[in-house]
């Protein structure tokens, strides 16, 4: 047990930090993609615009989250990034 | 005829360009050039690689021309750095380094 | 070697966590990475190298006019796919030497194949036969959804492997900010801080071509990767049709009217578009219900002369040949994605430019080398028993050997497959491919039983022995020998005999400095300790 709680305070943060950049990445690139629908254009236009965006966002997302000092201030950023990004989203999802 | 002129200039281009960098001077010369001279070989290369970039744009247009920009300054800094390191090699094992 | 271990021992700065996303997210993904930019980029010679790979078809020396071929086929297709509901072509070009066209099956029952395709002859209209074989197109999909698995699982492969290369991209800037400064810097002999400078040159010559081709890379299969936002806006079969319609020149076949009317003049349909576009710059000619009163034609521009893909077509009513439509300009933003997508297949180019991206695309390929070598070479030194390395140490180690050397093997190989295997053999364009994953596997095992350097050295050797005498044997299998094709001006076959001789130099070269390469002395000084998440070597 306190090998396995030794290895969870240890490896815990490089985890978290590895799934904030990969599934929170994507998911907040999967937002911005869905929230570009609120731009001012055509349908079409901003469906093509949310996808070109989501990787350049993608790859933010992960530089970001292996920038800062701690694990859960990666988190926080992503989330703080997602809120905005989901009010405009909301709508048309 | 305009792909050689504009890659002619890249490479001119980058080669003042390296001429003009302090390390790359005390490699070659093993001194640095006067002040003066770095700086206009510094503003003939960039001048060089604007030349390369007016030609190719005015003949191809900006989509185009871009892209052929990018591949010729690619190379030439390739070249250019390539021919660097020979350069000091040959010159290494002259001396018998 | 320096490090800023004792400058900073305790936190971690910028460059660090930098340097370590750096390292291991291109470690990860390295030999994908790899092995998608080696045969990415020998397809920007697609078509040659299938030229190349079907030697019964003739060279094609001039380019016949593009209408009177459209004119031509089009009849063929009225023999060969009557009552089609579309059927496709594609004109001959400066740089292929049939036309390939496919069609849909007229009242395919369901379970019954739907779709034909085929290959046909400029001059005479007739198909045109060949060994079976895939061609540039192994590699050009290879490049992009691998083998041996579902296609939509090799893609979502790629595309991970495009998302760590952008990661790998933006990190490794962060890392080496000295690379601009850098800039020209060469320190020969010196271990890792040569393959560094050799890693960071090739990376930075190349840095606008690299970034472009992974982003570019991604928004070709965009809608695959990124497909939330489609899917909560596109919900009518109109707002389908619209997304459509700013993406690709295809016109929906809509329903016959059941009553024959001749499809008018293709050839007619042809000049217009070649008034308007350039002699040879028609791409394709499209035609739903041909036969019918209710038929329609789309004949699309060809690549040159501009760099996007976005859909330009003229739209003729096929049984008068009325101009119906002009299609030449679709929304900023499918714009954009059309300038992305033109950029990555550089199929616009003229050959001066093909060239550049080539070996461009080769710089990057040998950067992504230069990376995974570099991997190894930091971590041979501070081996606590160089004699008994790791575990993990060998597997990379291996893997890099296979991965790169061996891989030049078995991609030289599939050409020999292409030249030796029975033209009767049934199923011969995918023997030719297993035969590929065969000797690259056979790399993998070599790569495993004999020591590192002398498992390099040896398929180095061989992949460049392999290249050297693929035009012998392309000499002594097809009436093209190099000479002939230089006397009868081949660019295809003359200048792939050279490519295989210019390659098989390069190889020999790589051979012959592993060779003479002697690792390092260890530095005599204490092994620094290294982080637990297996942080490397600052770069100083």
């Amino acid at each position: 047990m306190t090998s396995m709680a030794g290895w969870g305070r240890r490896f815990g943060p490089l985890v978290s930090r590895m799934a904030a950049a990969l599934f929170g990445g994507y998911a907040l690139a999967a937002l911005a993609s869905v929230a570009a629908l609120a731009l001012p254009m055509s349908k079409p236009q901003a469906v093509l615009t949310g996808q070109m965006a989501g990787f350049a966002v993608y790859a933010g997302a992960v530089i970001w989250v292996f920038a800062v000092r701690s694990a859960r201030r990666a988190w926080a950023g992503l989330l703080v990034v997602a809120a905005p990004l989901l009010v405009a989203a909301w709508p048309v999802w | 005829m305009i792909h050689l002129s504009s890659f002619i200039l890249c490479l001119t281009g980058f080669a003042a360009l390296a001429v003009a960098m302090d390390r790359q001077q005390h490699d070659l010369f093993g001194r640095s050039l006067p002040a003066p001279a770095t700086a206009s070989l510094r503003a003939g290369g960039a001048a060089a690689l604007l030349g390369a970039l007016g030609l190719l744009v005015a003949w191809q247009g900006w989509g185009l021309g871009l892209v052929m920009f990018s591949g010729h300054t690619s190379l030439g800094a390739g070249i250019v750095h390539g021919a660097i390191i020979g350069g000091l090699r040959m010159r290494a094992k002259a001396r018998g380094g | 070697m320096k490090t800023d271990q004792d400058a900073r021992p305790a936190g971690r700065g910028l460059r660090q966590s930098m340097s370590d996303l750096h390292s291991w997210v291109g470690l990860l993904l390295g030999w994908v990475l790899y092995a998608m930019f080696l045969t990415g980029t020998v397809s920007y010679f697609k078509d040659e190298l299938s030229q190349w790979m079907r030697p019964e078809l003739p060279a094609q020396i001039q380019v016949p006019d593009p209408a009177v071929v459209a004119q031509r086929i089009a009849d063929e297709l009225g023999t060969v796919a009557p009552g089609s509901p579309q059927w496709s072509l594609r004109l001959p070009d400066a740089r292929n030497n049939s036309v390939y066209a496919f069609w849909r099956t007229a009242g395919a029952a369901p379970g019954q194949r739907a779709f034909g395709e085929g290959n046909f002859d400029a001059a005479t209209g007739r198909t045109v036969t060949s060994r079976g074989t895939l061609g540039g197109d192994f590699f050009y999909r290879f490049h992009f959804q691998f083998h041996y698995m579902p296609v939509v699982w090799g893609r979502w492969i790629a595309g991970i492997a495009a998302m760590f290369m952008l990661v790998a991209i933006v990190s490794g800037v962060i890392t080496h900010k000295k690379i601009f400064t850098d800039f020209f810097t060469f320190r020969w002999g010196r271990g890792q801080r040569s393959w560094l400078d050799a890693h960071n040159a090739l990376s930075v010559f190349g840095l606008p071509f690299h970034a472009m081709i992974t982003y570019t890379g991604l928004v070709t299969l965009m809608a695959l990767y990124m497909p939330w936002g489609e899917r909560a806006a596109i919900r009518t079969a109109a707002e389908r049709q619209q997304l459509t319609a700013e993406l690709s020149a295809f016109i929906q076949p809509g329903k016959p009217s059941g009553e024959t009317a001749p499809l008018a003049s293709v050839e007619d349909m042809v000049r217009q578009a070649q008034e308007r576009w350039g002699r040879d710059n028609v791409g394709r000619v499209t035609a739903t219900h041909a036969g019918d009163a209710a038929a329609r034609v789309a004949v699309a521009r060809g690549d040159g002369g501009r760099v996007s893909m976005s859909p330009q077509y003229l739209e003729f009513e096929g049984s008068t040949g009325r101009l119906l439509a002009v299609h030449e300009g679709v929304g900023a933003a499918a714009e954009t994605r059309g300038v992305l997508y033109a950029l990555h297949l550089g199929r616009f180019s003229d050959s001066v430019t093909r060239w550049l991206y080539f070996l461009v695309s080769l710089a990057g390929t040998a950067m992504v080398g230069t990376g995974l070598v570099m991997w190894i070479v930091k971590r041979r030194q501070k081996l606590p028993d160089p004699e008994r390395p790791h575990v993990g140490f060998r597997v990379v180690e291996r893997l890099n050997i296979a991965g790169i050397a061996g891989l030049s093997v078995a991609m030289t190989a599939f050409l020999w497959a292409n030249r030796l295997l029975p033209v009767t053999l049934a199923d011969r364009a995918n023997w030719e491919i297993h035969g590929f994953f065969i000797v690259w596997a056979l790399t993998l095992l070599h790569a495993v039983l004999r020591p590192a350097k002398k498992a390099w050295v040896e398929q180095l050797w061989l992949a460049a022995a392999l290249l050297a005498l693929l035009p012998v044997l392309n000499a002594v299998t097809t009436p093209r020998p190099f000479w002939h094709s230089l006397g009868a001006g081949d660019r295809v076959f003359a200048g792939m005999d050279a490519m295989c001789w210019a390659l098989a130099g390069l190889h020999a070269a790589l051979a012959v400095r592993t060779q003479r390469h002697q690792p390092k002395p260890r530095p005599a000084r204490k092994p620094v300790r290294e982080p637990v998440n297996g942080a490397v070597l600052r770069e100083g």
